[in-house]
């Protein structure tokens, strides 16, 4: 393995790590605002892919329009979830709200199966798919534009956190009693939380159906957004980008050492090592709350 | 009231049945995957199948005797394969197909035990291809380890002849199914001289970037690729970001019209794949089942499923089962017993389903008809066959064959 190589699988294991990053940051928005761990992130991104095919292939919409309709459609989902399904556990053991989003992860990834079948749909976003050398190193377009997509996202989302919406989440973050007892709508904030979670994973299924297709598999991106989440920190948006590039570069790099040695397993191997690593290190991760603590 | 309105649908409900499980006719047992990880496949196969069977049954069944299809879906788990089977061997069904690998090896031991009818095409384990071991197993059609050193008999033909100096990556998507044809790649590359590359990649098979990274620098000349539906569809994307020609890539049978169709039929230009059947709806079965049934709104199924390649490979599972029940009946004549079936089978001589498939021929020693498959390049439009049916490096894949069936045989007797 020679210095070229190794730097090109961190080239591009830092811009897949990005768009990892854009699942993590789904699951660090509901946990900043409600402390839960969400498990359907992964079967949300799945489903907003299907959401913009359906707008685009059966309503005949052009892709962009249909990935703003998709938007929309599942800034709605996000908000019905919280109320019909995450509101009514308010109050009750985490272990709980923690089994809620894993049916609904299941009830998710089986409805889709049901109504869309198992066969992969393509989603062309017009990105080429011809070689692009940076120097010696081969960058994969689609990828590239995946991370800048993210940072775009991470852009947004500093900027929202400092408009009076985001002062409220960052309130309710901190100390969801007391914001009630000023009067701000607890409710309401986390079930924003959720919608733009849902717009965060209708992001990330565009992207990452760009890349692989739209099916069932697009919701196995939860292991990676949550080693990403729990190695940046739960509660840390910025955690969440740092954190899928240092994935992404050690998955990277481990990936094209180790798999002609032991097998395609090795980013598997990688992802469960830091996962576990963190919790017993680090449990609040790289940059989140020192409250986040094993007892 | 309520109570009584149950108990009168329960036996409206049975007394339908029973006409169904009709004592004369013959039943087909498909517990396949019909929700989880072979879905891609299992919908054309089980439509072809049910399509195949109304067809002979509107010309009298076998000898006489209606087709019955019993289809369950097993999800990809093996317990729940073993579940369908119980319940349906004690129904009386003989002949069971489990399409998948985890599952049929799971059954293959009750079969083996009970003495029924395994119909295995193209999926479990290939040392079943051994009549002389596996009695109760038909692996019809090519194993992976055949169709892997078709595809090195066919690499051969187009180095002129000889493999010394040239370089074949093996490209796999990293369990079972892909890590089937290792051993006999190694076989074959130890003896023929040639220089074999393995290049995994994790399931579920979408990422491969770096496998490509790998294969751009080994920079074979060959890319024999063990992968599945859309893993071959990403597969194109990264050879093209690689700039590694799609004229390289030899896939296993599992790449149909609707992956040619995701990559771009121009994309696809020069793409190779193995096959035991020949694709397309202009085959003759095909065209008759058309007229026959889809024009006359009696199909079982969406009839774009008809184009695609695992519809013809459906029928070419059920083609052969149903002429060699056939064969059965008139051999040894009614009632049908799993001998009488395993005789009827191992009576096909030179089969091939009016032009459908590979002419198979099987044998009591080899239940898997002689493994041949031929080499289709995609033109843009069409597949244009590339070999004839060819079935290369026979004594070595028997060898194989033979050394793994002798350790089944040797772990059942010490059991």
């Amino acid at each position: 393995m020679d210095a070229i190589s190794l730097m090109e699988s961190a080239a591009n294991g830092a811009l897949i790590g990005l768009m990892y990053s854009l699942v993590a940051m789904g699951i660090v928005l509901i946990y900043k605002s409600s402390s839960v761990p969400n498990l359907a992130q992964g079967s949300m991104t799945m489903l907003a892919a299907y959401v913009v095919l359906a707008f685009a292939n059966s309503a005949g919409a052009p892709i962009w329009a249909a990935i703003s309709l998709a938007i929309i459609t599942m800034f709605i989902i996000g908000l019905a979830i919280e109320r019909v399904a995450l509101r009514r556990l308010a109050g009750r053991p985490i272990i709980m709200i923690l089994m809620m989003t894993l049916g609904l992860e299941i009830f998710l990834r089986a409805g889709s199966m049901t109504i869309w079948g198992g066969t992969t749909r393509p989603m062309n976003l017009g990105i080429s798919d011809a070689p692009l050398f940076l120097g010696p190193l081969l960058i994969n377009r689609a990828y590239a534009f995946g991370a800048v997509v993210t940072i775009a996202m991470f852009g947004f989302f500093v900027m929202f956190f400092r408009s009076r919406m985001g002062v409220v989440l960052r309130a309710i973050s901190d100390d969801y009693t007391a914001a009630w007892s000023v009067g701000i709508s607890v409710e309401r904030g986390v079930a924003l939380s959720w919608a733009m979670s849902a717009v965060v994973a209708t992001i990330a299924g565009v992207l990452w159906s760009s890349v692989q297709g739209v099916d069932q598999s697009l919701a196995q991106l939860l292991l990676k957004g949550v080693t990403v989440a729990v190695l940046g920190g739960l509660d840390s948006i910025g955690g969440a980008l740092l954190a899928g590039v240092l994935l992404g570069v050690v998955e990277g790099i481990a990936s094209s050492v180790l798999d002609p040695l032991l097998g395609g397993a090795s980013r598997d191997l990688v992802d469960a090592a830091m996962l576990i690593l963190t919790i017993l290190i680090r449990p609040h991760g790289l940059f989140g709350r020192h409250d986040i603590e094993r007892v | 009231m309520k109570l009584l309105s149950i108990l009168a649908g329960l036996a409206l409900a049975l007394f339908n049945v029973m006409p169904a499980a009709a004592a004369d006719s013959v039943r087909f047992a498909l517990c396949y995957d019909l929700s989880k990880a072979y879905t891609f496949v299992s919908p054309q196969i089980a439509q072809a199948a049910r399509d195949y069977a109304d067809l002979l049954n509107a010309k009298g069944g076998l000898e006489g005797h209606p087709i019955e299809l019993i289809v369950q879906d097993h999800g990809n788990e093996p317990q729940r394969g073993i579940e369908c089977y119980e319940r349906l061997k004690r129904e009386g069904v003989m002949v069971f197909d489990m399409l998948s690998t985890p599952v049929s090896r799971a059954v293959l031991p009750r079969i083996m035990k009970d003495g029924n009818i395994l119909i295995q095409s193209l999926v479990g384990r290939g040392d079943a291809v051994d009549g002389n071991v596996f009695k109760w197993v038909f692996p019809i059609g090519p194993t992976y380890w055949g169709q892997a050193a078709n595809d090195i008999e066919y690499i051969k033909q187009k180095s002129g002849g000889t493999l010394k100096g040239v370089k074949v990556a093996f490209f796999y998507i990293d369990y079972p199914f892909g890590q089937e044809p290792i051993g006999i790649l190694k076989t074959l590359a130890q003896k023929e001289g040639f220089e074999l590359q393995l290049v995994p990649y994790p399931l579920p098979g979408n990422d491969q970037a770096s496998a490509w990274t790998q294969i751009r620098r080994l920079n074979p000349d060959w890319i024999v690729s063990w992968s599945l539906s859309n893993m071959h569809v990403i597969a194109s994307r990264e050879m093209k970001r690689n700039g590694i020609s799609i004229e390289k890539y030899i896939a296993v049978n599992w790449l149909n019209e609707v992956d040619i169709k995701n990559i771009g039929p121009d994309v696809a230009k020069g793409l190779k794949r193995g096959t035991n059947v020949a694709g397309g709806s202009n085959q003759p079965l095909v065209q008759e089942i058309l007229k026959e049934l889809y024009d006359k709104n009696k199909g079982n199924g969406d009839r774009k499923f008809t184009e695609d390649v695992y519809y013809n490979t459906g029928l070419a599972i059920y083609s052969i089962a149903f002429e060699g029940v056939r064969l059965a009946i008139k051999k040894d004549g009614w009632p049908l017993t799993p001998g009488k079936i395993k005789n009827g089978l191992e009576s096909l001589k030179n089969y091939d389903a009016n032009g459908l498939i590979a002419p198979i021929t099987v044998t009591t020693q080899d239940h898997g008809g002689g493994g041949k498959t031929r080499i289709e390049m995609w033109d843009g439009g069409k597949w244009v066959p590339q070999t004839d049916w060819i079935a290369g490096f026979q004594d070595d894949v028997w060898s194989v064959v033979k050394e793994q069936s002798a350790d089944y045989a040797k772990s059942e007797t010490q059991k």
